[in-house]
């Protein structure tokens, strides 16, 4: 019983760390653009089949056996493909909408969210179903020996690792550097923020690559954890990382990783010990994201609610 | 927020930007222009078209033919071709009020179909030569065509548009019902003809797309002249003025369809599902366009109100297994889903903007995975609930072929019949509610909704009561659409037949009735037609929404009032801050 639970646990951290990674992305332009960036999900996916594409087409044989080599290479390119992904998204759907009324950015991010998805499983060779993924870290599970033991896939001990380090550093980053100030900066106020000097255009972008580059990173690290990739992964996972950044106040990059957390806890317990089982642990996760809007939209450690039309 | 309806005031003022210089330029030549477009398009019509057959059988409407061997054979797209080179010219010599703005409408129509049929032989040809010369034989009908549209666009915008002429003809109030009659029968064969132009779509069929397109493309075209000539906007307004008339025209006109070309079972299946989600569309539009609430879970109203029929009409799978008669169904489902509606919509109270648009997604998304797991047996799960039986009145089963004296309808014509009515009904709702103390509630809480609770407008109840409203117009569709397709499973109702359902509503308009139906049927004709583009289908559909957030915001057929959520009329609602520019 302990273990079970233990290692419900464990996994509920391992997803909730991932939920976190992408989470920060919603959180981050949410802060900046008041946008729902519906389409991060989508980011998210596009990380991961670009690595894939630069694993299986570009990438020399001698190299993929080579974790230490294949590990860092697949990161960086799919932190490429969805930072490329998601400034041209940013340019070319969003930015011409600024000024807009409220709906019409939320309308295009969905229909962005539909268009990437199935660019996907247009052009990517096989990708109607779910593809496999390579392992791109030391094989195995290591078990903790508690009770019965509680397993972890080194893979998720990576997962965890680089996506609280990556969060880590976001936060430094935003609160240390001079770019992170432009950011808090337009975050509260856009046109004051003008006045001193930023330029809202470079920090609107800034947003999207460092989102975008989380997400990337993420894809990756889903990747090589569960060892398929499919295109569905964006959408379901970018529902669960949006509900964690508004848990954990959206805006806030704390909150991101600690609601994401949350949210993978609630996943995964409740598919254990909640009635319907892992049948129903999705609509878990729903009922928490309604009853948070509903009863406390600033989350955590969100700021009480802005006005909005 | 003002809802005074500002009249575009039209200006005869060329438009000032980056190609003024072409434009005076072009100005003393704009009728040499216009004769000289009409030429090049009809000459363009008895060009060849293709070089060659192509592989897949020949091009429809004899894509090789060459004037020469058959002067008077032009058929479909040449037809259309034809009509416009001659309006063209006709136009351009009589010198009509508005004619640059009537030659730019035709010249785009031209333009549209060029470019769709050229680009299909083009691509199924495989390569220029197909369209141009090759082995010898030259085709250069669509190069030629094309080029008269673009002559067409440059010689109306060139001598200036000209004012859209507002005509205020009065007639005696037979002679406008007289006009109003022909215009409707027009309207009914104009359908039936653009619905079963180019055919089922299909391996058999590979040119039902690129025909439908064309004749939507030439018909673009002439709608747009009319509307340029005045003509459009006086025959609303007549309409206006025999508002009940026309209304009871317009419903006989819709009922009368069947026994058009279109009468045949697979086109009453097709337009009996357009109505099914023009219905839910207008319900959409309620909740959407007149109280402004985003709603992402809406498709789940549909779902709830069939599989509350599929278990009410004694199909063997269904947990409840009790039939009842289809009317009193009809009621529980709408009630049950109006229920549903009211449990979603209670979020509305605390919860604003995209937020609550989030919200009604999750709803939407427990919804799906509860039916999905088949939840308290009532859904079927995976293996949906089939064999629901057709609805029969008087011993004649809706689904079979009808007889009356010696007319024979095709099967599916009482379910034809039977949407029509309840589309019919769901408008009556729609167009009294949007006129009602109601209504305007709605319109002043999607404008400001501080404002409107400062007027003493309850909102609270107000806004439940449009999801309530919303939510029972499609269960009604919902009993229907379960007895129609007599098989009900949850993955009829996911997330991106909601996005279709609210990108129908966006793109006919918001707020308006035609804005829905005609939304909902470009939305589910579409991939009727185009079989062959089945795979591109949602990438398609994922640009365009982008693409109208971008460019039409407001829709085809916008509402006359202004609409605060969408539509931002660059002329007079200029957004006070501009934070990012």
């Amino acid at each position: 019983m302990l273990s079970t639970l233990l290692s419900q646990i464990v996994n509920g951290l391992v997803l909730g760390s991932l939920i976190g990674l992408i989470a920060l992305g919603y959180t981050m332009v949410y802060g900046i653009v008041q946008l729902i960036n519906f389409a991060h999900g989508e980011i998210f996916m596009v990380g991961a089949y670009g690595g894939l594409a630069m694993f299986t087409y570009l990438l020399p044989t001698a190299l993929k056996n080579h974790w230490y080599f294949a590990l860092p290479i697949l990161l960086i390119v799919g932190a490429a493909v969805s930072v490329l992904v998601a400034v041209a998204m940013e340019r070319l759907a969003y930015r011409p909408l600024r000024g807009a009324p409220r709906l019409a950015p939320l309308i295009t991010a969905l229909g962005v969210s539909v268009a990437l998805q199935e660019a996907v499983r247009v052009f990517y060779p096989n990708a109607t179903a779910a593809v496999p993924f390579p392992t791109i870290f030391v094989p195995g599970t290591l078990i903790i020996p508690i009770g019965d033991g509680i397993p972890i896939k080194y893979s998720a001990i990576l997962l965890v690792v680089v996506a609280l380090a990556l969060a880590y550093a976001l936060n430094t980053f935003v609160e240390r550097s001079r770019m992170g100030r432009a950011m808090r900066a337009t975050a509260q106020d856009p046109d004051v923020a003008r006045l001193m000097g930023v330029d809202p255009d470079r920090v609107i972008v800034l947003t999207f690559v460092l989102g975008g580059a989380l997400a990337g990173v993420g894809g990756i690290l889903y990747g090589g954890l569960y060892n398929t990739i499919n295109i569905d992964m964006g959408f379901q996972n970018g529902i669960f990382a949006f509900t964690a950044a508004v848990l954990g106040g959206i805006g806030n990059i704390r909150g991101a990783v600690v609601g994401g957390l949350a949210i993978g806890l609630v996943k995964a317990l409740g598919g254990q010990y909640l009635p319907g089982g892992t049948a129903y642990d999705y609509v878990w996760i729903f009922v928490v994201l309604i009853v948070v809007l509903v009863f406390r939209p600033q989350g955590f450690f969100g700021e009480t609610e802005r006005v909005r039309a | 927020m003002t809802t005074i309806e500002a009249r575009a005031v039209p200006t005869a003022v060329p438009r000032r930007g980056r190609l003024d210089g072409l434009w005076s330029a072009l100005a003393p030549r704009a009728t040499v222009l216009r004769v000289l477009a009409g030429v090049l398009t009809i000459i363009g019509t008895y060009l060849p078209w293709a070089t060659f057959v192509l592989n897949e059988g020949p091009y429809p409407d004899k894509a090789t033919l060459n004037f020469f061997v058959d002067p008077l054979g032009v058929t479909g797209f040449r037809l259309h071709l034809l009509v416009i080179g001659i309006a063209m010219i006709v136009v351009a010599l009589l010198g009509l009020p508005a004619a640059g703005r009537i030659i730019r409408g035709l010249g785009w129509g031209t333009i549209a179909v060029a470019v769709i049929n050229g680009l299909y032989i083009l691509v199924q040809g495989g390569g220029f030569g197909a369209v141009t010369a090759s082995d010898g034989a030259v085709a250069f009908g669509a190069v030629v065509a094309l080029v008269g549209g673009l002559v067409a666009v440059l010689g109306g915008t060139a001598g200036g548009l000209g004012a859209k002429p507002e005509l205020t003809w009065r007639l005696p109030w037979w002679a406008e019902w007289l006009i109003l009659l022909v215009v409707f029968a027009i309207v009914l064969f104009l359908v039936a003809g653009v619905l079963t132009s180019g055919g089922q779509g299909g391996v058999v069929n590979p040119y039902a797309g690129a025909v439908f397109l064309s004749v939507l493309g030439a018909l673009g075209g002439a709608i747009s002249a009319l509307s340029a000539s005045g003509l459009l906007t006086w025959v609303s307004a007549v309409s206006e003025r025999h508002r009940i008339f026309s209304v009871v025209v317009l419903l006989v006109v819709a009922l009368l369809l069947p026994l058009t070309s279109a009468g045949t079972e697979y086109w009453m299946t097709v337009a009996a599902n357009i109505g099914v989600y023009a219905a839910t569309a207008i319900g959409l539009n309620i909740v959407v366009g007149l109280a402004g609430l985003l709603d992402l879970g809406y498709v789940a109203f549909l779902g709830i109100g069939a599989f509350v029929a599929a278990n009410l009409s004694g199909a063997a799978a269904s947990e409840i297994g009790i039939e009842l008669p289809f009317p009193l169904v009809m009621i529980i489902s709408a009630v049950v889903a109006g229920i549903f509606g009211a449990i979603v919509g209670s979020p509305t109270l605390r919860v604003r903007g995209d937020y609550l648009a989030i919200v009604t997604l999750a709803f939407g998304e427990i919804f799906v995975r509860s039916a999905q797991n088949n939840i308290g047996g009532l859904t079927g799960g995976a293996n949906a609930i089939p064999n629901i039986p057709a609805v029969s009145a008087f011993g004649q089963s809706f689904a079979a072929p009808l007889t009356i004296g010696a007319v024979k309808l095709p099967s599916g014509v009482l379910y034809y019949v039977l949407i029509v009515l309840l589309v019919a009904a769901v408008m009556l709702v729609f167009a009294n509610l949007k006129n009602s103390r109601l209504g305007r509630a709605w319109i002043a809480i999607r404008e400001d909704e501080d404002a409107a609770r400062a007027m003493g407008i309850r909102t609270g109840p107000v806004k439940i009561l449009a999801f309530m409203i919303g939510a029972t117009l499609a269960g009604l569709a919902g009993a229907f659409f379960a007895h129609k397709t007599g098989v009900v499973a949850y993955d009829s109702f996911q997330f991106i037949q909601s996005v279709t359902l609210l990108a129908s509503v966006i793109l006919g308009g918001m707020g308006t009735i035609p804005g829905a139906v005609l939304g909902a049927s470009i939305l589910f004709v579409l991939p009727e037609k185009l079989r062959e583009f089945a795979d591109y289908r949602l990438l398609i559909f994922g640009l365009a929404l982008v693409v109208i957030m971008r460019f039409r915001p407001q829709g085809l057929i916008p509402d006359a009032h202004r609409r605060a959520e969408l539509a931002p009329d660059a002329e007079d609602e200029t957004p006070v801050v501009d934070v990012t520019t």
